[in-house]
């Protein structure tokens, strides 16, 4: 990647912390959500032994990294609109795509805020254990959750230059990812028709993985037992790997329809109607 | 005084409220967001129940059923609470609050009306959701009353008003009320019954729930729901209504209040 591209990526990361640091209560809707539901979930097991407090907590983790992420997406334009600046960050030589990236990175980390707080109190109200079993992994299998999130969040950022209704596919969309990636329960429990949407989310991949580095013991994943893969430490490279290459795949889409959308828009002259 | 004014006031005020959100959201939009709201929200409780019952044999056998409905009843939130405290939050955005501080219009109907539409639209959700609850997660409602059922969503879609009225009243004092809106839906997943009893919180929590109308609406609808006759809820509801009149009467104390404030000082929208 050119350096100019990593430093249009790197300023609109910085500008999204400042804007966050300027008025840190607007990371309260956006972690909200998986907060409450992981509370929840952790108040529901509390009686029952296993591994409920690993997909409460882990679940927690990630749904709170895609909440802040749709947000981001969602919201971002509608920013820019409202303070009339989205002209001049679309007439900017930079490259659009690469200025919602750096939001969008910026706030699925916010979104690990959220974990941080699930973790405090799973361990002090909840009094469960939070032992990882493999930290390495365990913080590369989150690093890269993170950026498949954020690269989703860059395919539904591009829709919402379009919309007028940002703000409402945001709140739409979030509870559905949040059954279909499987957050908190393993996703043989959806209907079989389900199956193949949550295949295709990058995150569905990624929590199998954060659970599997964090110490669960068995194959959970539909798909890998079908094919009768039984080790744990090779399907969490597995689940890597599809991850990684769902990732691509969304930064591909996200990048065409970037152009088209700017193309569009510019050509329209509809960019602050729509 | 003509008795009719503040009558007029009223329904032009619910009207006027409920119609504005359309500035901003497509009609066809609102439609479909009520269906995947209430199927997503319900479907990750129940299969986060369903996923307990398979896993651990201690675990109550009828918990689809007591997610399911819980979340239906919750559902009314989403309009009642979120989209009622949100009415502040667009008077605040745009432009409208300065106007509303200076009609000779009697405060009491403008305050309260602004919620009423939102009362028919949150039991508009709640039937949505029991259809889901019913057709794909097999709820029975074979032994349901079904007038106590009909009263305890109105009543309980009422007095979430009132206490949406009260949060939204508060949020004058404010610069984001959309804080508050989230805050304020989301903690009553947690406090009012609507996933697990009151009684599995920690005791000092427990106290909290029966500040909420929630609380009682959920436990009534799902004892409306097992063949409760009205007699029967008649205590829940009583206590709904109460909580819910001091929540409107609480929310008008501080929208009045805020108007003195904002008078005295100036500040309308940059509180």
């Amino acid at each position: 990647m050119p350096p100019q591209t990593l430093r249009v990526i790197y300023s609109a990361f910085r500008m999204a912390m400042l804007h966050w640091m300027a008025d840190p209560q607007w990371v309260i809707p956006n972690v909200i959500a998986p907060f409450v539901f992981t509370f929840v979930a952790l108040t529901l097991f509390k009686e029952a032994s296993g591994p409920f407090g690993l997909y409460a907590v882990l679940g927690g983790g990630m749904m709170g990294m895609w909440g802040n992420t749709l947000y981001a997406s969602g919201f971002a334009i509608d920013f820019e609109k409202w303070q009339g600046t989205l002209e001049e960050v679309v007439a900017a030589p930079s490259n659009l795509l690469h200025v919602v990236a750096g939001r969008s990175v910026s706030n699925a980390l916010f979104g690990l805020t959220n974990m941080a707080a699930i973790l405090l109190i799973a361990a002090l109200v909840f009094r469960v254990p939070l032992g990882v079993a493999n930290p390495i992994l365990f913080t590369l299998s989150i690093v890269l959750t993170l950026l498949s999130v954020s690269a989703l969040g860059l395919i539904f950022a591009s829709a919402f230059v379009l919309s007028r209704y940002a703000q409402v596919f945001t709140n739409g969309l979030e509870f559905p990812i949040y059954v279909i990636s499987g957050s908190m329960f393993p996703i043989a429990l959806l209907p079989l028709w389900v199956h193949p949407a949550a295949y295709i989310l990058g995150p569905t991949w990624g929590i199998e993985a954060i659970r599997t580095a964090a110490g669960q013991t068995e194959v959970s994943l539909n798909l890998w037992q079908y094919m009768g893969v039984t080790d744990v430490f090779l399907t969490f490279w597995l689940n890597i790997g599809v991850m990684l290459l769902i990732t691509l795949a969304y930064v591909a889409i996200a990048a065409f329809l970037f152009k088209k959308v700017e193309t569009k828009s510019r050509r329209d002259g509809t960019l602050v109607q729509a | 005084m003509n008795l009719l004014n503040p009558l007029k006031i009223f329904v032009s005020s619910a009207l006027f409220s409920f119609r504005a959100q359309f500035g901003w959201l497509y009609p066809p939009m609102w439609f479909t967001m009520k269906f995947v709201m209430s199927l997503s929200q319900m479907a990750f409780f129940v299969f986060v129940g369903q996923f307990l019952l398979l896993n651990n044999p201690a675990t109550r056998p009828d918990i689809v059923a007591y997610i399911a409905i819980g979340n239906a009843i919750q559902m009314l939130s989403w309009n009642t609470v979120f989209s009622v405290i949100n009415i502040t939050s667009h008077d605040k955005w745009d432009g409208t609050l300065p106007l509303l501080l200076a009609t000779p219009a009697h405060r009491l109907p403008l305050f309260v009306g602004r919620a009423m539409m939102h009362v028919f639209d949150g039991i508009l959700s709640v039937a949505i959701s029991f259809v889901f609850a019913v057709f794909l997660f097999g709820v029975n409602f074979g032994n349901t009353d079904l007038l106590a059922l009909l009263i305890v969503v109105f009543l309980t879609a009422f007095t979430m008003s009132g206490f949406g009225l009260l949060i939204g009243g508060l949020s004058f004092h404010f610069r984001n009320p959309l804080v508050f809106a989230n805050i304020f839906t989301f903690i009553l997943l947690i406090f009012c019954g609507v996933n697990f009893p009151v009684e599995a919180l920690p005791q000092p929590l427990q106290a909290v729930s029966h500040i909420f109308p929630l609380t009682y609406g959920v436990d009534a609808g799902r004892k409306a729901i097992a063949g409760a006759t009205l007699t029967d809820i008649a205590p829940l509801l009583g206590q709904m209504l109460l909580v819910g009149f001091i929540s409107i009467m609480l929310g008008y104390i501080f929208f009045r209040s805020f108007e003195n404030m904002a008078r005295k000082t100036g500040q309308i929208e940059a509180v």
